[in-house]
Formats: structure tokens, C-alpha cells, sequence
């Protein structure tokens, strides 16, 4: 006989990782591919660069909205925009 | 004579993102003679976002040559895209090419989106279900047509401008698995189908910069997350003593 997973569980966390993941990409208010979910002791960390710190706060808001019984730790940065300061010289 | 090239890939305006760049931008008259740009512009290939990008990336004192990525295609407004940035003087490639003249000699550039498929003993193949064909015939399609467009250009320095890698060693960071959505080596093949001197590509946010295709281009992944930041900039010419180039590379430039 087949045991079910008792349903007040939720579903098992790599079918919440697979789902936060396509979240983040196909989420219009998101469209992120560049975000990692990682599966920790103490629940899921996203981590990544994204270009403003409003994405960095819209992916947080969206993946909690959706997600609201699972623990997200966000370690999220803003990638620099300065200009380089060496050049690579290709001969 | 040298030839100055500036790239970044990735950039994935919004309204919420310009005026970030352009400080960074304003300088590049001085150190460089052309901007390439290596697609996913947008985030979701609005002609809205698009008119961001022409407003970050536009008069910029230096001319500016893109090609599309795959965020660039999401929206299905491609020609309009193209429009506003070619309306803002942004030469935008796709299976063409273009040949700038610089003070250090005259630059070719080809460009093409690229697509995925894998690498060399682990790709995609043109057969079965009619969608994996046509998955595999966008892919040669697309290499076939930067194949002709490098081989088209009567320049003295050459260089290849995609959005996906056309070599595995760049995506090093990003789970092997993905690697099929992240490049494929027929664009490898076809930069290395012509005297080359450089391959610019981004869309792997988590791969490294550096890497060569088997015949022995420099392959250089230029995504935004990858350089961290603005732009790179790429000096081509046969002007450096092996010497020079070890000591620079040993100072930290990558």
C-alpha cells in the first residue's frame, strides 16, 4: 500500500525549491534567472545578484507571499555599476 | 595600434535601475572606442524597458553595438525593441555584422543571440520528437548565421558578440547541469571557422570570464554579475612583449 505524506506537512522541499526557483523566473514582478535556492538546515536560502535593491526586496516579497510557512533567508547583493579601474590587454 | 573594447552583458534595465550605469558610461570616450553589449538588455523585452536602455546606453560619445538575449525576447516585442535602440544609434546584430573604424584600425564585429544545446559528447542532437529538432535547428541556425557574418567582414581586428557561450569553460560556477540552456559549441565552431580575435558573450551569471574555444580564441563572459562592474575593457593588438602581458596579468587584471 501506498503511504501518502500526511498533507498538513506540505509538500516535500525540493518540490518547494523547484517551485520558488520557476517562481523567480517566470514571475513577471521577478524574472530572475540568476537567483540560487539552496535547501539549509533552517530552510531555504536565496542567494545571487540582482540590479536594484527593489528587486532584491520584490523577490523576498513575492517568494513570501507564495510561500508563506517556509523559512527564507535572503543573502541577496546589488551588483556595482562602477566604472573598472584596470584593463585586460589582449595581444 | 590598439583597439579598445568596452562590454558588459546582463544588464537587465528597468526603470528602477537607470542612471546606475551612465556615471560609469560617461567616461568611456577616454578609454575606449566601442561599447558592446552581450543581450539581455531588459528584463522582460518591453519596447517601455527598451527606451531605458536607450536612455542609459544611448549618446554616448562612443558607438554602441548590441545583440539581444533571451530576457529580450520575453514580452514578443522584439521589433519593436530593435527600433527604439536603433533610434538611439545602438547597432543591434543578429546573424550581421559591422565594421567600425577606430583610431587603432578597423574593428569587425558579429553578432548573434545564440541559443543552447550543450556542449561537445553532451548536447542536444537533431533527432526524434519534431520539438527537440526544432530546439537543434535553431541552434545550428543561429551559429551557421555568425558563422557567415564573421566571415563576412573585411576588417582588421575580428570579434564575435553573442548572448549564450559558445564554450564551457565561462560557465564554470553555474550546475553542469543547466549547461545545455547556457550556450552550445556550435558557436564555438563558428568563431573558430575565422581569424577571430575575440568572442564576447554573457546570460551565465554565475559563470567566470575567462575561457578559449578549441581553436584557440579568447573567450571572455561578460555578464554584469560575472565582471561586477560597469563594463570591462579589452585592449586588442599586437603591440604587448609576452613580458607585459604576464605582469599585468599577475597585478590582478582580469
Amino acid at each position: 500500500m501506498t503511504e501518502h505524506r500526511d498533507v498538513a506537512t506540505g509538500p516535500p522541499d525540493e518540490y518547494v525549491e523547484a517551485e520558488i526557483h520557476r517562481l523567480l523566473t517566470e514571475d513577471p514582478a521577478v524574472a530572475e534567472q540568476g537567483i540560487t535556492v539552496a535547501r539549509k538546515e533552517r530552510g531555504l536560502v536565496l542567494s545571487g545578484e540582482v540590479e536594484s535593491p527593489h528587486r532584491r526586496e520584490e523577490i523576498l516579497r513575492r517568494v513570501a507571499e507564495r510561500f508563506p510557512d517556509v523559512r527564507i533567508t535572503s543573502d541577496i547583493g546589488v551588483i556595482r555599476a562602477q566604472a573598472p579601474t584596470e584593463i585586460e590587454q589582449l595581444p | 595600434m590598439v583597439i579598445r573594447i568596452a562590454a558588459v552583458g546582463d544588464v537587465h534595465l528597468d526603470e528602477d535601475v537607470v542612471g546606475r550605469f551612465r556615471p560609469a558610461l560617461e567616461e568611456l570616450p577616454d578609454c575606449a572606442d566601442a561599447l558592446l553589449l552581450a543581450g539581455d538588455l531588459t528584463r522582460h523585452g518591453t519596447e517601455a524597458e527598451a527606451r531605458c536602455v536607450a536612455q542609459e546606453f544611448g549618446g554616448l560619445g562612443v558607438p554602441v553595438v548590441t545583440v539581444l538575449g533571451n530576457h529580450d525576447h520575453q514580452c514578443d516585442q522584439v521589433p519593436q525593441v530593435v527600433k527604439v535602440l536603433e533610434d538611439a544609434g545602438i547597432t543591434v546584430l543578429e546573424g550581421t555584422g559591422v565594421v567600425l573604424e577606430c583610431a587603432g584600425g578597423r574593428l569587425g564585429i558579429a553578432g548573434v543571440k545564440g541559443f543552447g544545446g550543450g556542449f561537445a559528447g553532451r548536447c542536444a542532437s537533431d533527432f526524434g520528437e519534431p520539438e527537440m529538432k526544432a530546439f537543434v535547428r535553431t541552434t545550428t541556425d543561429s551559429s551557421d548565421a555568425l558563422a557567415a557574418a564573421l566571415r563576412s567582414l573585411d576588417c582588421d581586428v575580428l570579434v564575435a558578440l553573442t548572448h549564450y557561450s559558445p564554450v564551457p569553460d565561462t560557465l564554470a560556477g553555474e550546475p553542469l547541469e543547466i549547461y545545455p540552456f547556457l550556450g552550445c559549441y556550435q558557436l564555438g565552431q563558428a568563431i573558430d571557422s575565422a581569424p577571430t580575435a575575440l568572442a564576447l558573450h554573457g546570460h551565465a551569471h554565475h559563470g567566470t570570464e575567462r575561457g578559449t574555444t578549441p581553436g584557440g580564441v579568447r573567450v571572455r563572459n561578460v555578464a554584469h554579475p560575472v565582471i561586477k562592474q560597469a563594463y570591462s575593457v579589452f585592449h586588442l593588438g599586437d603591440h604587448l612583449e609576452p613580458g607585459e602581458v604576464s605582469r599585468i596579468a599577475a597585478s590582478g587584471t582580469r
